[in-house]
């Protein structure tokens, strides 16, 4: 009898801790699902006059999709805090504009299935700037509170200049361009 | 009734069929026009510019951009100013044009003139005679901060004191001009000047001497010590060595080995040792070594 | 049955309290301490040599200087304030922020009224252990032993003016808003000129020599990855505090990097890192290193010598560091030590570092560095 009851408590638990663990794996899986839904690709075989060391090409290609993503949720949520640290300058200013427009119009924008391919142009003989050509495809969706007002699958041109921060490669410019 | 066509869907849920691309709507007591939107070929950034609607009734327009978001209430049929303000930045940007349904166009708003230069030297200090040592990078952008990618000519001008050192023209290319070269014979300053038209940058940097050449050492014994000094440091090239750099004297006798790490001084290191006995005094700065020194015994 | 738990508990409590009494100023090393049955907080008689020198470094540990005091010969020559000194330090030295955390007492030799014994004192400080070993002498004074302390040798230097002419760089940050492009300064160019990974039984060592070749002081600190066959790092350290950090133009500074536990036989490749910022630094105090000798003494190998300051200004905490060099002139050791005392103007104190009795007989050749702390000074 015991027993019973236990389980029948057990089977009768609190399903809100379900939900909640269901919500946390959901919202993870999304989370996980915007990073790894941004695909970077680095071509260096005509970068001069300093070659690209292995090492910072690694760094690129991370840096450049974290800083993707970040840019992404930070135009999908209206939130900022995803922009201080893969962006500086100009590049910076201009997403914490578009973001603080679209909070006062009630706007939001969303890129989603993103691929980049970067081709590395510029770098300079110090090693402290680089400049890329984005070619990027994405799905675009502009929302006005829920309603989409515009959706599209595009291919925009990119200029990219990146420079070494403390501990990763930050985008100081990021300029869209009719063509290369 | 009418029917309208509509290039977006309003619902993102609703399957794409080629009988979907055409949404009929439903037009109460109105005579409802499709909107189609014409925008300018080319914008500067900074200029204002027009859009024109066409089509009837009310609408809300939307620009996005970079740094930009606005929506509008339009009458359709009617231009939509655009504030220079509104397309300061370079890039891509979407005019979007919502009734019953919504319509879009894209359009690219291009940098303006150069109006300043970032150049960016390397590096702030360098030995003297270093080959392509001295590297400089020129980024031309407009008022707006937009990187200007039209081509262009930046001439480099490198000058020593008041002699022209070196002078180079570049050609911009995908927005940028560098160049590379050897550091010059003489310590000191060396300015290195772009000039894009008539917009200029300036950098200084500071040509120090390379290692320490011919290290040499003297030293004589007094009553109480022994006194080293050395003669006044130069490089190869005969630059003075900076005050600061420290010269290690190393002295070995019978006492055991004694050691003084000695900054220069107007362009001397000296060290005062007490130490008794046949001494062998050396004496290196960095990776160079000096000559050594033989001093005898207190008599 | 039930009585007898309170009754254990007792007799345990009351069995720790002795213990701790007796037991926290004594080691396995000591013999021929009489046993006594001293009451808690009291001393037995110095009956012995040995518990002499006990008795007397437990009061020194307590901080009872009057007590500590009176374990002293009348032969000493010392006053109390001296005495005091001596063990406390001065100067803001090292020994002023230091405790006596441990000793050790052995005997060397002993007659019916004079008798040397060789204490080994352990101390707690800021930069971790610092050991000491020192020779003490015992006269027999009426019924008991008691310590004759020698006069501590004060640095007589005599007053006078000297002239600060060293080059002094400032460092002058530019503001957060500074475009990009306009701020110039590049971080100092430091270069590790050697590097030599070695096993032991503590574990790993990666040490050598690291050079500051700009014209301008550096702040410099060496990293060192150890990396596996697959290319995985194993192990990431620092050089903490076996490396002089601010280094002059054209300064050499050893370093070591200690991966305590790691041995070399899986890794591959040890990945090196100079770190190198702005800093502002004084070329003074000058700092001499004389009558530089290894020994053999106790059974280890020690380099020693004195540390002579050349300036005007007090050295708080000098700091040695030590390269040792084999007969090819690879860094076969690299050891540091910290000298307790104050380094006054224009006098020196003595130093000595270790070096392991498997590499002593590799050596050649040495080169010492000093290092220095001095609060609020840069």
């Amino acid at each position: 009898m015991k027993g019973k009851e236990v389980s029948n408590r057990r089977l009768g638990g609190p399903p809100k801790i379900l939900t909640f663990v269901a919500l946390l794996f959901v919202t993870g899986t999304v989370l996980r699902a915007a990073d790894s839904s941004v695909g970077v690709q680095l071509d260096t075989r005509k970068t001069g006059p300093r070659v690209v060391e292995s090492q910072t090409e690694q760094a690129i290609l991370r840096d450049y999709r974290l800083a993707w993503a970040s840019m992404a949720k930070a135009l999908e949520f209206n939130t900022v805090d995803p922009l201080q640290g893969p962006f500086v300058g100009t590049a910076r200013e201009r997403l914490i504009g578009t973001v603080a427009s679209q909070r006062r119009t009630g706007l939001s924008s969303h890129y989603g299935a993103q691929t980049h391919k970067l081709v590395a142009v510029f770098y300079a003989p110090e090693g402290d700037v680089m400049e890329l050509h984005d070619t990027a495809e994405f799905q675009l969706q502009v929302m006005d509170g829920g309603k989409v007002v515009h959706e599209e699958h595009t291919i925009r041109h990119y200029i990219v200049l990146m420079t070494p921060g403390a501990d990763r490669w930050i985008i100081r410019q990021l300029q869209a361009v009719p063509q290369f | 009734m009418s029917w309208l066509t509509s290039t977006v869907l309003a619902s993102p849920n609703v399957r794409r069929h080629w009988l979907g691309r055409i949404v009929i709507v439903m037009c109460l007591g109105q005579l409802c026009l499709a909107q189609e939107l014409k925008v300018p070929a080319s914008v500067t950034a900074g200029d204002e510019t027009t859009i024109s609607t066409t089509g009837s009734g009310k609408a809300i327009f939307y620009l996005s951009g970079p740094g930009v978001s606005s929506k509008t209430e339009i009458s359709l049929g009617q231009d939509v100013h655009l504030r220079p303000g509104d397309l300061r930045n370079a890039g891509d940007y979407l005019a979007i044009v919502c009734s019953i349904s919504c319509r879009s166009t894209a359009f690219y708003v291009k940098a303006g003139k150069p109006a300043y230069l970032t150049f960016l030297v390397h590096p702030s200090r360098v030995p003297v005679v270093q080959p392509d040592a001295v590297s400089g990078v020129v980024f031309p952008f407009d008022e707006f901060h937009n990187l200007v990618l039209e081509t262009a000519i930046v001439s480099f001008r490198l000058s020593a004191g008041n002699l022209p050192v070196l002078s180079r023209s570049v050609r911009v290319q995908d927005g940028v001009a560098w160049l590379r070269t050897t550091s010059g014979k003489s310590a000191g300053k060396l300015q290195v000047v772009a000039t894009l038209d008539s917009l200029s940058a300036t950098r200084t940097v500071q040509q120090v001497a390379s290692d320490p050449c011919n290290l040499r050492i003297k030293g004589q014994r007094t009553p109480k010590i022994v006194a080293v000094e050395t003669e006044p440091v130069r490089d190869c090239s005969g630059n003075p060595v900076p005050d600061g750099t420290i010269v290690t004297f190393s002295v070995s006798g019978d006492g055991g080995k004694s050691t003084v790490d000695s900054p220069i001084k107007q362009g001397i290191a000296r060290a005062q040792i007490q130490a008794p006995g046949s001494l062998v005094i050396s004496a290196a700065s960095g990776a160079v070594m000096g000559n050594e020194l033989h001093v005898g015994a207190q008599p | 049955m039930k009585g007898i738990l309170p009754i254990l508990l007792l007799a345990g409590t009351v069995g720790l309290m002795v213990l701790a009494l007796f037991a926290s100023a004594r080691s396995s090393g000591t013999v021929g301490i009489a046993a006594g049955s001293a009451l808690p907080g009291l001393i037995p008689n110095a009956l012995t040599p040995e518990q002499a020198v006990s008795n007397f470094l437990t009061e020194v540990q307590r901080r009872h200087w009057d007590r500590a005091y009176a374990g002293l010969s009348a032969t000493s020559g010392v006053d109390e304030p001296s005495f005091v000194q001596d063990w406390t330090g001065s100067n803001g030295s090292l020994r002023t922020l230091s405790s006596l955390e441990s000793f050790d007492v052995r005997p060397l030799h002993a007659s019916d009224s004079v008798a040397q014994m060789r204490v080994h004192l352990v101390w707690t400080t800021p930069v971790g252990t610092v050991q000491d070993t020192r020779d003490l002498e015992l006269a027999h004074e009426g019924d008991g032993w008691k310590v004759v302390w020698p006069t501590p040798q004060i640095p007589n230097t005599q007053g006078q003016v000297i002239p600060v002419t060293y080059l002094r760089w400032d460092l002058i940050s530019g503001g957060s808003g500074d475009a990009w492009g306009t701020s110039n300064v590049d971080v100092p160019h430091v270069r590790i000129v050697s590097m030599n990974a070695i096993d032991s039984a503590e574990g790993s060592m990666v040490m050598g020599e690291v050079v500051n070749e700009d014209t301008i002081p550096a702040f410099v600190n060496v990293d060192a990855t150890l990396v596996d066959g697959t290319g995985n790092p194993i192990d990431e350290e620092s050089s903490f505090d076996k490396i002089a950090h601010v280094l002059l133009p054209k300064q050499v500074s050893p370093y070591r990097i200690d991966f305590p536990n790691f041995s070399l036989k899986n890794v591959k490749n040890v990945r090196m890192d100079v770190k190198a910022t702005l800093v502002p630094a004084s070329a003074d105090p000058v700092i001499g290193v004389m009558n530089q000798k290894i020994d053999s003494a106790q059974g280890k190998s020690v380099l020693h010598g004195e540390l002579l300051n050349q300036s005007g200004q007090t050295v708080n905490i000098p700091h040695v560091i030590a390269s040792f060099y084999d007969n090819n002139g690879k860094v076969v050791w690299v050891a540091d030590g910290y000298v307790d005392r104050a380094l006054l103007p224009q006098s020196s104190e003595s130093f000595a570092v270790e070096i392991p009795n498997s590499l002593a007989g590799k050596v050649q050749n040495f080169h010492v560095v000093v290092n220095q702390y001095s609060p609020g000074k840069s």
